[in-house]
C-alpha cells in the first residue's frame, strides 16, 4: 500500500485528493477549499491552510501570494445557539 | 453562421443560459469576475420550492425542479439533490396569506396543501408544534447543495465547448444602438449577444450599456451548525419571522433570515443575525440549543421590478437581460436559463412574455 499523505486531518484528505482535484480544475484556494471540503473541518484551516497553499503553488506555479489567503468566516470558535439566543442584542449593525 | 454569445456572471442563471445555449449550438464564453460561488449561487440555502403567487413564476419553478433531476444524469454530476418537501409555517397573523397563496398555486398546478401542526411534526418530530399555527406543505420541493449545482453546470458547460473564464471582471461594450461584446483589460471579446447575468451587479452592467434596470439589492445572513445525524428532511421557512431552517448532505443545519433591501453591495456577517436567529431557532427546534454555530456568512441578490425576474432583449440590440432572480434563483433560474436559450436560437419563448425588461 502507498503512504498516505494526510494534508487535512478533519477531513481525512490527502495529498493525492488535493492535487486530483487541482487537475479537475479546482485551482484556486476559494474553488479547492470548497471542493475538497479541506479547512472547513473543526479546526478551520488551522492545520492544513499551509498545506493546501504549498500544493496549490507547486502544481500552479504561483506564488503563494499570488494564490492569496482567504477571509476566515466567523466565528472563529464556536458558539451554541441558546448562548446567542440569551444574548440581550448583537453588535447592532 | 454560428451565433457568439458572451454571458457576464458565472452563477445559476449565467451557466444555465450557457448551458442551453451551447446544448442547442451556439458558441459561448462566461465571464465571472472571481471564483465561481462568488455570486449568491455559492451562498444560498439550496431550497427549491414553486410555494410563490405569480404563475409564470411558479411555471419556472416546476420546471426547474424537472430540469434538476435530469441535468444531474445527462452532465453526470450529483447535486446532492434531496426531494423530502419544502414547508411554510406561519401563526394566526399571517394564516390567511398563506391560505391565498395555495390556492393560487394549486390552480398553477402544484402539489400543496394547507396542514396544521401536527402534521409537520410527522415530518419533523423535534418541531415545537406551539411555535406555529399552519403551515403549507408541498411535497415534491426539497433541497439542493448549491456548490455541485454550479460545479455540474459549469463541468456541462466546458464539455460542450463554452470557455468558463473566472477572476475576468468584464464590461458591456456597445456602439450606436448595438452590442458588440465585452471587454476585458484591453481586450475586446466580440459576441452577437451579451448576457447579463451579473445577479446583484446586474445595475451596474445595464447602466455600462446604457440600459435602464433599477434591480433591488437584497442582503441575506446565513450559518451552519456543526453536523448531526440526517434527521431534518423538509426545508422549513417560517414566513411570520423569515427564519428557515434545513439540513445539508454533510449532516449541517443550514439556516438563516430572509435577506432586507440594501442600497450597498457587502457581504459582512453580523452578531445581530446570529442572535437573532438562535433565538427563533431554539423556539421552533428546543433540541438544538446546544448545537454550535460553525459558520456564518452573507451574500447578495438582486430582484426586478414587481418582484419577478428580468429575462429578455432590450432597446441595445443584443444586451439581453437575465437577472433579477431575488430570494428563488435556485428555484427558477434553470428554466429561465434553458427558455432564454430558445428565445435567442428560435426567436420565441412564451413564458418569457411575463419576464421582459
Ligand atoms: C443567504 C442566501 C440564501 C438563499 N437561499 C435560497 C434558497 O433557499 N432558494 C432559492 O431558490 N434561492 C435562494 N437564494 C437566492 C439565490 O442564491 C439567487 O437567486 C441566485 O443564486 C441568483 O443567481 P444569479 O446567477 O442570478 O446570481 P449570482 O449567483 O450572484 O451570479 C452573478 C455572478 O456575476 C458575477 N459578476 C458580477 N459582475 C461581474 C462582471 N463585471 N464581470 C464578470 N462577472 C461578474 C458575480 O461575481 C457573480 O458570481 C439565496 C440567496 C442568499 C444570499
Ligand atoms: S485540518 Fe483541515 S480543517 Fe482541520
Amino acid at each position: 500500500m502507498k503512504d498516505r499523505k494526510v494534508v487535512c486531518r478533519c477531513e481525512d484528505l490527502t495529498e493525492e485528493e488535493i492535487i486530483h482535484a487541482i487537475e479537475l480544475g479546482y485551482d484556486d484556494l476559494e474553488s479547492l477549499k470548497r471542493f475538497t471540503g479541506a479547512t472547513t473541518g473543526p479546526c478551520q484551516g488551522k492545520g492544513c491552510l499551509m498545506h493546501l497553499l504549498r500544493i496549490l503553488s507547486q502544481k500552479t506555479g504561483k506564488s503563494v501570494d499570488e494564490i492569496g489567503v482567504t477571509t476566515q468566516r466567523q466565528p472563529v470558535n464556536p458558539v451554541p445557539l441558546y448562548i446567542l439566543a440569551a444574548a440581550e442584542k448583537g453588535d447592532g449593525e | 453562421m454560428t451565433i457568439k454569445v458572451a454571458v457576464i456572471g458565472g452563477g445559476v442563471a449565467g451557466l444555465s443560459a450557457a448551458y442551453f445555449l451551447a446544448k442547442n449550438g451556439a458558441e459561448v464564453s462566461v465571464f465571472e469576475q472571481k471564483y465561481l460561488l462568488y455570486g449568491a449561487s455559492g451562498r444560498n440555502s439550496g431550497g427549491l420550492t414553486a410555494q410563490f403567487r405569480n404563475e409564470a413564476l411558479i411555471k419556472l419553478a416546476l420546471r426547474s425542479l424537472e430540469l434538476y433531476n435530469t441535468l444531474q444524469s445527462e452532465i453526470g454530476f450529483n447535486f446532492l439533490l434531496r426531494r423530502d418537501g419544502y414547508v411554510k409555517i406561519a401563526n394566526d397573523e399571517v394564516a390567511n396569506v398563506l391560505k391565498d397563496e395555495v390556492e393560487i398555486q394549486k390552480r398553477a398546478g402544484v402539489n400543496v396543501k394547507i396542514v396544521d401542526p401536527d402534521f409537520v411534526k410527522s415530518l419533523f418530530p423535534d418541531i415545537n408544534e406551539n411555535a406555529f399555527s399552519i403551515a403549507s406543505y408541498f411535497a415534491d420541493g426539497g433541497v439542493v447543495f448549491p456548490w455541485p449545482v454550479v460545479w455540474g453546470l459549469a463541468k456541462g458547460c466546458k464539455e460542450l465547448g463554452v470557455k468558463v473564464y473566472d477572476y475576468t471582471p468584464v464590461s458591456v461594450e456597445v456602439k450606436g444602438n448595438e452590442v458588440v461584446g465585452v471587454r476585458v483589460d484591453d481586450e475586446l471579446h466580440r459576441a452577437d449577444y451579451v448576457i447579463n447575468a451579473a445577479g446583484a451587479w446586474s445595475n451596474e452592467i445595464s447602466r455600462q450599456a446604457g440600459v435602464e434596470l433599477n434591480n433591488k439589492i437584497f442582503k441575506e445572513e446565513i450559518c451552519v451548525t456543526e453536523s448531526l445525524k440526517p434527521y431534518l428532511d423538509p426545508y422549513i421557512l417560517d414566513v411570520s419571522t423569515n427564519v428557515y431552517i434545513s439540513q445539508s448532505m454533510r449532516g449541517e443545519i443550514v439556516g438563516g433570515i430572509l435577506g432586507n433591501e440594501t442600497n450597498n453591495i457587502n457581504v459582512k456577517s453580523s452578531l445581530d443575525f446570529l442572535t437573532k436567529y438562535a433565538k427563533r431557532v431554539v423556539e421552533l427546534v428546543p433540541k438544538l440549543r446546544g448545537m454550535s454555530i460553525l459558520r456564518q456568512w452573507a451574500g447578495v441578490y438582486d430582484l426586478g421590478r414587481d418582484g419577478l425576474p428580468v429575462i429578455g432583449p432590450t432597446k441595445v440590440k443584443g444586451f439581453i437581460q437575465l437577472n433579477g432572480f431575488g430570494r428563488n434563483g435556485m428555484s427558477t433560474a434553470p428554466a429561465a436559463g434553458e427558455a432564454l436559450a430558445e428565445y435567442i436560437l428560435k426567436g420565441k419563448s412564451k413564458i418569457l412574455e411575463y419576464f421582459k425588461p
